[in-house]
């Protein structure tokens, strides 16, 4: 740490170039911004020391606005050799200004293989007596790759595309703007800053080149399937060396170099695209890569008419622009404003990755505890090649009536606004939970036409048909005894008169009375077709006069049986009886000259 | 018997737990296996209360995304227990999601009419009032035959005349029914979408296209193949491809 503390005036730097190739020499050069001296490098183990150090100095002084500015370096300089493929590391070194010990970073190099000669019948074409700047520009000297980060992915998951310039013994100059690059179709295309276009060694089939990426985007599959990038097309300026028309020596000096424009080509690919897979959770984003959700409320305890802030923060990476905004299902009476979304996007070569952050803000119109549900944010992640859903946790919010809502109550308590139910949604009824019935198979088929069924109908209909026959014989029947009796009566009553008389002359009281009054009886009964026990002197008169009978004949029928029932227990004279019989022959005589 | 009713009933009642708790594919599965294990599957046999094994099952195939399946299990519960008024909410829920709309070519209203009063009633409820009616105009006839106050003869009459004439209505619809119920005519495409042929035959002009959930009538069968109704359309199509009510 005090190092640091020190070193913060100066500086002790190793640096190399990052690519060598086996058998060319290169410098390795310690500078340092401080007079230094005693400096101690490490051991070149791995690369074959050829010259050095060598020492140099340079120094600079400046005013700005006054103010003086000086630099100072001091160089060492080695020349080394690789002589084995591979990456290897140069240890730090060590160096002392005024006394303190200073020490390096570390340099990494990796060793490419030396050039491997060109095929026989390539080598011969050119040993011929081609020109040499024309074998400059072939295509084995200077061409791009497209290069692109995986061959296969699924649907929405980033690939990175990059244009790679490699050039061996030509000197590129420039581009020109005749650039054409393919459309991407099927693709969503976020491109990459390149930056200063830097140059890099590399070793590619054989042959070491100068590399440089030209342009670099990201891609995201809109489709599955497999997906064709055209070729693209660049121009390039390049700086031909004119040793074979060299007139002079000026024009060796001045013009030693032309230029030429070429049209590179990189070639096209193919990008295989798998369908995300089948069983998308509900409520998908959209969104495929790694990601994060979070959120915060505002508050959970807050008044009526209070406004609450809940946020929701996805952070990952992977197709960031194309998700869903997660919907937060807001209980009811929550009046809920369209969210604020920010993104916080960088683009890096794995994807865009950053933050999404969604503001609701929503105010409670009315008291009460409300939930808010998790939210549900689904995903497909790349890493585990599964769909993933997150979850936020649940609020509850206690909602106090706001003071100002109850004296408004208050006030207008009279006059509450009724409201009809309101429908949300239609779904399925519930299931019945309620538990199974006892199980009782009916034992016999009742359906229809089965014998049961038939006779259901048959026994009853045959039952009435049966009790019909009787009730109607029956009534028959009394018919016949009625018709049969009312035509007798007046027989009836002459044999009981007959008898009467009989018992008259036998001068038997009781026994005389008595026939007579069953005359009278009997006749009256048979004549009315009405029971002899449902007649007594209480109804005869009402039952005769609405038969229509004259007052004076009921009045007569009415004497004779009050006087046959009242000389049964009383003492009576000849006369009286010689009398009643002949009030009783009359007024059965009467009665049988009446239509009853 | 007891057993099996003990077995039955432990089943139904995890299987709405496992409904309540979202595993619909599981719950149908026991819920089918109620069924399979009941000793008849007859309408004219189960106990009208059985009807919420089907209805239940309707409900797990809905929330499944099954609507065949689903109205099936309803139709079959409404078989059962015509009066479940939940079943049939639900079945007309279904089949507002089905994509063809059969309902407005059937035919005339008043047949429309009829049909509904029939399935309002199971066929045992349909015989029993039939019965009752007829020994109510047996009741009314000899009241009026035999009575002699004149109001009651009058009334007796008319009633028993009314009481002959709805039993005898009432029997035809449980005959209608007891014909629905053996020959089983009526089916529910299964399939997601079929195409009607004009004849049994793979090689037959297509007719016309309906979709899953379309309840069709079967008017005749020959081998694999089945002459449907659906509207006033016409067709066959294997028999594979619906599933008899």
């Amino acid at each position: 740490m005090a190092l640091t503390a020190l070193a913060q005036d100066v500086e002790f730097k190793a640096s190399a170039p990052a690519q060598v190739i086996v058998g060319k020499p290169f410098q390795l050069t310690y500078s340092v911004n401080q007079r230094a001296k005693d400096l101690r490098a490490p051991e070149f183990t791995d690369f074959d020391y050829i010259a050095g150090p060598y020492t140099s100095q340079s120094s600079s002084t400046s005013f700005v606005n006054g103010k003086r500015t000086s630099s100072f370096t001091l160089t060492y300089t080695y020349t080394l050799m690789a002589n084995q493929e591979g990456t290897f590391t140069i240890p730090p070194a060590t160096i002392k200004v005024d006394g303190e010990q200073y020490t390096s970073n570390g340099v990494r190099i990796t060793v490419l293989p030396p050039d491997q000669p060109a095929p026989a019948a390539t080598s011969n074409a050119s040993a011929a007596n081609q020109p040499r700047e024309t074998t400059q520009i072939n295509e084995g000297n200077i061409f791009i790759r497209t290069l692109v980060s995986k061959g296969k992915v699924h649907e929405q998951e980033a690939i990175l595309l990059s244009y790679k310039l490699y050039f061996a013994g030509v000197d590129v100059a420039q581009f020109t703007n005749n650039t054409r690059l393919p459309e991407f179709k099927g693709f969503l295309k976020q491109e990459l800053e390149v930056g200063e276009i830097q140059t890099e060694l590399e070793h590619y089939n054989g042959r070491n080149y100068q590399t440089a990426v030209l342009y670099r985007t990201l891609l995201f599959p809109q489709r599955n399937g497999n997906i064709t990038i055209d070729p693209a097309e660049f121009e390039a300026v390049l700086r031909i060396q004119n040793r074979a028309q060299v007139r002079s020596i000026f024009d060796d000096f001045f013009n030693s170099y032309t230029t030429a424009t070429k049209a590179i080509t990189a070639p096209g690919t193919t990008i295989h695209v798998d369908a995300l897979p089948t069983g998308k959770p509900a409520g998908f984003s959209g969104g495929v890569g790694q990601f994060n959700i979070s959120s915060t409320i505002s508050s959970t305890d807050l008044q009526a008419n209070e406004a609450v802030t809940l946020s929701i923060t996805i952070q990952g990476s992977g197709n960031m622009k194309l998700l869903k905004t997660p919907a937060v299902d807001w209980p009811e009476g929550f009046e809920v404003y369209d969210p604020k979304v920010s993104n916080n996007f960088r683009n890096t070569t794995t994807g865009v990755s950053g933050t999404k952050t969604i503001e609701y803000l929503a105010i409670p119109r009315a008291g009460g505890s409300y939930t808010i549900p998790p939210i549900l944010f689904s995903y497909y992640d790349t890493q585990a090649d599964s769909y993933k859903t997150l979850a936020t946790p649940e609020y509850t919010l206690q909602i106090a009536r706001s003071a100002t809502e109850e004296a408004n109550a208050a006030v207008v308590n009279h006059f509450v606004q009724k409201e009809d139910i309101q429908q949300l949604g239609s779904d399925i009824r519930y299931i019945d939970v309620n538990a199974l019935p006892a199980l009782k198979i009916h034992k016999s088929k009742f359906t229809f036409g089965t014998l049961a069924f038939w006779l259901c109908y048959l026994i009853p209909a045959l039952l009435a048909a049966l009790l019909f026959i009787i009730f109607r014989k029956k009534i028959q029947e009394n018919a016949d005894i009625t018709r049969v009796r009312y035509k007798k009566a007046n027989k009836v009553a002459q044999r009981r008169l007959k008898a009467a008389e009989l018992l008259l002359k036998a001068d038997n009281k009781t026994a005389f009375f008595e026939e007579i009054e069953r005359a009278a009886w009997t006749y009256l009964s048979d004549r009315l077709s009405i029971p002899t026990a449902q007649l007594n002197k209480e109804n005869i008169a009402q039952i005769l006069a609405s038969k229509g009978v004259t007052d004076t004949l009921i009045e007569e029928v009415l004497h004779v049986l009050a006087t046959a029932e009242f000389a049964r227990y009383a003492p009576t004279s000849d006369h009286a009886m010689q009398d009643i019989y002949n009030d009783t022959t009359k007024i059965i005589n009467q009665l049988e000259n009446c239509k009853l | 018997m007891k057993l099996l009713f003990i077995f039955l009933t432990t089943l139904f009642a995890d299987a709405n737990i496992q409904y309540a708790e979202g595993n619909y594919a599981q719950a149908a599965t026991q819920y089918e296996q109620i069924l399979a294990n009941l000793p008849s599957t007859d309408v004219a046999d189960l106990p009208s209360d059985y009807a919420v094994v089907y209805y239940n099952l309707g409900n797990a195939y809905f929330k499944q995304g099954e609507l065949a399946q689903a109205i099936l299990a309803y139709e079959r519960a409404l078989r059962l227990q015509p009066s479940l008024q939940d079943a049939k909410h639900n079945l007309q829920f279904a089949q507002s999601r089905i994509i063809d709309n059969i309902q407005d070519t059937q035919s005339f209203f008043l047949s429309n009419w009829l049909q509904a009063i029939r399935n309002a009633l199971s066929q045992r409820t349909w015989i029993i009032l039939s019965i009752s009616l007829f020994i109510l105009a047996l009741v009314g006839f000899f009241l009026f035959a035999f009575s002699q106050i004149i109001w009651l003869r009058k009334t007796a009459f008319y009633t028993s005349l009314v009481a002959l004439i709805i039993s005898m209505a009432a029997c035809a619809n449980a005959g209608s029914l007891h014909q629905r119920d053996t020959l089983r005519a009526e089916a529910i495409i299964t399939q997601g979408i079929v195409n009607a042929k004009s004849s049994p035959d793979r090689s037959g002009t297509d007719l016309f296209t309906i979709h899953e959930g379309t309840k069709v009538e079967i008017k005749e069968v020959i081998g694999e193949w089945c002459c449907v109704h659906v509207g006033n359309n016409i067709g066959w199509m294997p028999l594979a491809h619906l599933e008899r009510i």
